[in-house]
């Protein structure tokens, strides 16, 4: 009898949580307008320190004014709150904005269910043209603002001064193009030859960037600027740049593999294996930190035979979503606008290494006083100010970017682990025009 | 069995060299928990100071405790469901005759084939018409029919004599009552392992809570762990691990309340 008691007992506790589950489900979904403030429902994808920073922005912003209520809720990875968006798209469940990472603006644009904010910018003739013109650029598709620009960031390079020195090379004279990084590197494994000169990630995003500095497109039809791209846009000299660089590196053994692993690479250059990288500006103040060297930051190298080019921009933009009511989007265009104001993107730029979307931020004190500290943070935004602006450096529009990242890595990695340069890059080639082909045939 | 004291070492050797090699992921987890992130970057393994500063963090960094009594509330209910749901299942599978029996039971144990995630969406889709977003009603209720629940248990319920049914209907005990007071307490074993079982799967999910919600207010703790993280700066290696550390604890101290009565469900039964 007394596991009957058990049973019992389980199935009271399974029904009290059933009515505890249930009470609480009237005061969960709580109306749009409450006691005059509106709600605004911010997604976002903002983990570890920088979801640490735009808290307190958003709780500042918040109790700067009565009217507006911002939440930021957190949904995952970009991937992740893009797939979820597009679940709940069009229902009383999606968000009033929501962070989207540059590479799924066209994804946003063509899914419908988004105002573009030049609506906005239009009725409340807000300047955009007050804003980094490099980051804008991007943004602007067809002279239309579809969504504010937020967290953005670059490649650099990072190298390790100390390492400099001790190969009898000058510390603050970074090496520029890709003849020098094999130069150095040599140099480097020669004095230290338990440290390799160069890594490059495995990763899409850093190709990309090469093929930028170089001028290259990604895709044709002017990067898919102007018409839907057919197929990519680089020619095969320029694609194939970068791998033989890599290649002449792991030839000369002085390149370093760490795969598709970006947390390896960084740990195996504050470690003292490897002594130049390529990384994301957004973790500049994390490797200048944590590093027992001292950290140089430089430009992104480029190809001894043609002019630098510059970077596209990286990160995400904040969308306006549609069919939700007048009140609650113009309180979440005023949070977009307290947003770009020059002390808050201070602050940003500060708290996580992004970019400051608003330039007049740099004039900060908050900002003046970060350089000082640690002047390489100031490289970072150089390189993208002096980014000459063209198609190339606009960056690529197109809705399978993720996918043509993807398959770039896997010939990266084939090229690392010795396979042919020549037929890594055909494949390359030719399954980005496959997914190009696929992508294009499923939106008609 | 006795083994001879020179055979014993070499295999307590071996035993202590091979559990340590199965532990030490959990174990060099827990060292970089009382690490600083510098020390973690340089790639050392024994922290040159111990310091709590992670732990203080990750409580500073989210809400973990209501994290975690989210994930206790889900996953205890999720166990319970499951229990009843896959037993009353296995029961009638096993002891009520009816037509197409086996016909039904393969074509539940056929849904084992599919991935949860492949119905993910349609449930998704359910959960939001029934209104159940941000509701424990939506994180709980889809888990409850386990087609391998069902099975282990069906499996455990035939080894039970037909005699006992026989003599039991004899002696007038019904249906639930023959389920209540003889079945269950004979399968007691698998009851408590597909119990534990069911609690630490649904302590582990990641994708459904995060997709069945959309603010904190039910949210479960793996994706407090996932918020620690970060997608285009450096990670602190540091927080995560005393992230993970905290999470690990509930069902390492379930495993261990579980194995015990495991074995005591087992000699129980020997000895009777």
């Amino acid at each position: 009898m007394r596991k009957r008691k058990y049973l019992l007992g389980a199935f009271m506790l399974l029904l009290a949580l059933f009515i505890v589950g249930c009470s609480n489900k009237s005061n969960g979904n709580e109306g749009e307008e409450n006691n005059g403030t509106q709600t605004v429902t911010f997604w976002h994808s903002m983990g570890g320190a920088a979801q640490e920073a735009l808290n307190s922005i958003v709780e500042e912003y918040n109790q700067s004014q009565d009217k507006v209520t911002v939440n930021a809720e957190f949904q995952g990875t970009y991937d992740e709150a893009l797939t979820k968006f597009h679940s709940v798209a069009g229902t009383d469940s999606a968000p009033t904005m929501m962070q989207v990472f540059e590479i799924g603006t066209k994804s946003m644009v063509n899914s419908g269910f988004i105002e573009p904010i030049q609506t906005f910018v239009d009725e409340d003739n807000y300047d955009m043209s007050g804003l980094e013109e490099n980051i804008i650029n991007y943004y602007k598709i067809d002279d239309t603002f579809y969504s504010m620009p937020f967290n953005s960031s670059t490649p650099v390079m990072y190298y390790n001064k100390d390492a400099f020195k001790a190969a009898g090379l000058d510390p603050e004279i970074a090496p520029t193009t890709y003849k020098e990084v094999i130069d150095v590197s040599k140099k480097i494994t020669e004095a230290n030859p338990k440290m390799k000169g160069f890594a490059l990630q495995a990763y899409g995003w850093l190709y990309e960037q090469l093929l930028a500095n170089q001028g290259a497109l990604l895709m044709n039809n002017d990067n898919g600027r102007t018409d839907t791209p057919t197929e990519v846009g680089f020619t095969d000299e320029q694609g194939k740049s970068v791998f033989n660089w890599v290649k002449q590196m792991i030839d000369d053994e002085t390149f370093a593999n760490y795969g598709t692993n970006g947390d390896n690479m960084v740990a195996g250059f504050l470690a003292g294996d490897v002594a130049m990288f390529m990384q994301s500006s957004a973790s500049a103040r994390d490797v200048i930190d944590n590093a027992p060297f001292e950290v140089g930051v430089a430009f992104i190298p480029y190809p001894e035979s043609i002019e630098r080019q510059g970077v596209v921009i990286g990160g995400a933009s904040l969308w306006m979503i549609k069919d939700k009511s007048e009140a609650e989007q113009k309180a979440a265009w005023d949070f977009m606008k307290y947003l770009q104001t020059p002390e808050i993107q201070a602050k940003w730029h500060v708290g996580t290494g992004y970019f400051a979307v608003n330039p007049a931020a740099y004039e900060k004190q908050e900002v003046k006083d970060a350089y000082e500290k640690m002047p390489q943070l100031q490289v970072t935004v150089e390189q993208l100010q002096s980014t000459k602006s063209s198609y190339a450096t606009q960056g690529a529009l197109m809705d399978m970017i993720p996918e043509a990242r993807r398959i770039s890595e896997t010939a990266l990695e084939t090229v690392y682990n010795g396979g042919d340069i020549d037929k890594a890059y055909k494949d390359m080639v030719k399954q980005m025009n496959e997914a190009i082909e696929t992508a294009n045939k499923a939106r008609k | 069995m006795t083994l001879s004291i020179s055979k014993k070492i070499i295999f307590y050797v071996l035993l202590i060299i091979f559990s340590l090699l199965v532990f030490s992921p959990a174990l060099i987890a827990l060292l970089m928990s009382f690490m600083s992130s510098q020390d973690i970057m340089t790639g050392k393994i024994i922290p040159t100071e111990f310091s709590f500063d992670n732990y203080a963090k990750v409580f500073d960094r989210f809400p973990l405790f209501q994290y975690l009594i989210n994930s206790f509330i889900v996953s205890i209910v999720i166990m319970i469901g499951q229990l009843l749901l896959a037993s009353l299942a296995a029961y009638a599978f096993v002891f009520l005759e009816f037509k197409g029996r086996d016909f039904i039971f393969f074509v539940f144990i056929a849904t084992m084939m599919v991935p949860f995630e492949a119905s993910i969406i349609p449930n998704f889709h359910t959960i939001r018409h029934l209104n159940w977003l941000d509701h424990y009603n939506g994180l709980t209720i889809p888990f409850f029919a386990t087609a391998f629940g069902t099975f282990l248990l069906r499996q455990n319920f035939k080894q039970i004599p037909t005699e006992l049914k026989e003599a039991s209907q004899i002696a007038g005990i019904g249906e639930f009552k023959y389920y209540l007071t003889v079945v269950l307490p004979m399968a007691k074993t698998s009851l408590i392992t597909l119990g534990v079982y069911g609690f630490v799967t649904s302590w582990n999910m990641y994708l459904w809570p995060l997709l069945a919600t959309t603010n904190d207010s039910v949210r479960t703790v793996q994706i407090g762990l996932r918020q620690l993280q970060s997608q285009e700066q450096l990670n602190e290696w540091g927080v995560i691990m005393a992230g993970a550390i905290i999470i690990v604890v509930p069902t390492l101290i379930l495993l261990f309340l579980g194995q015990s009565k495991l074995q005591k469900g087992l000699t129980e039964g020997a000895i009777k």
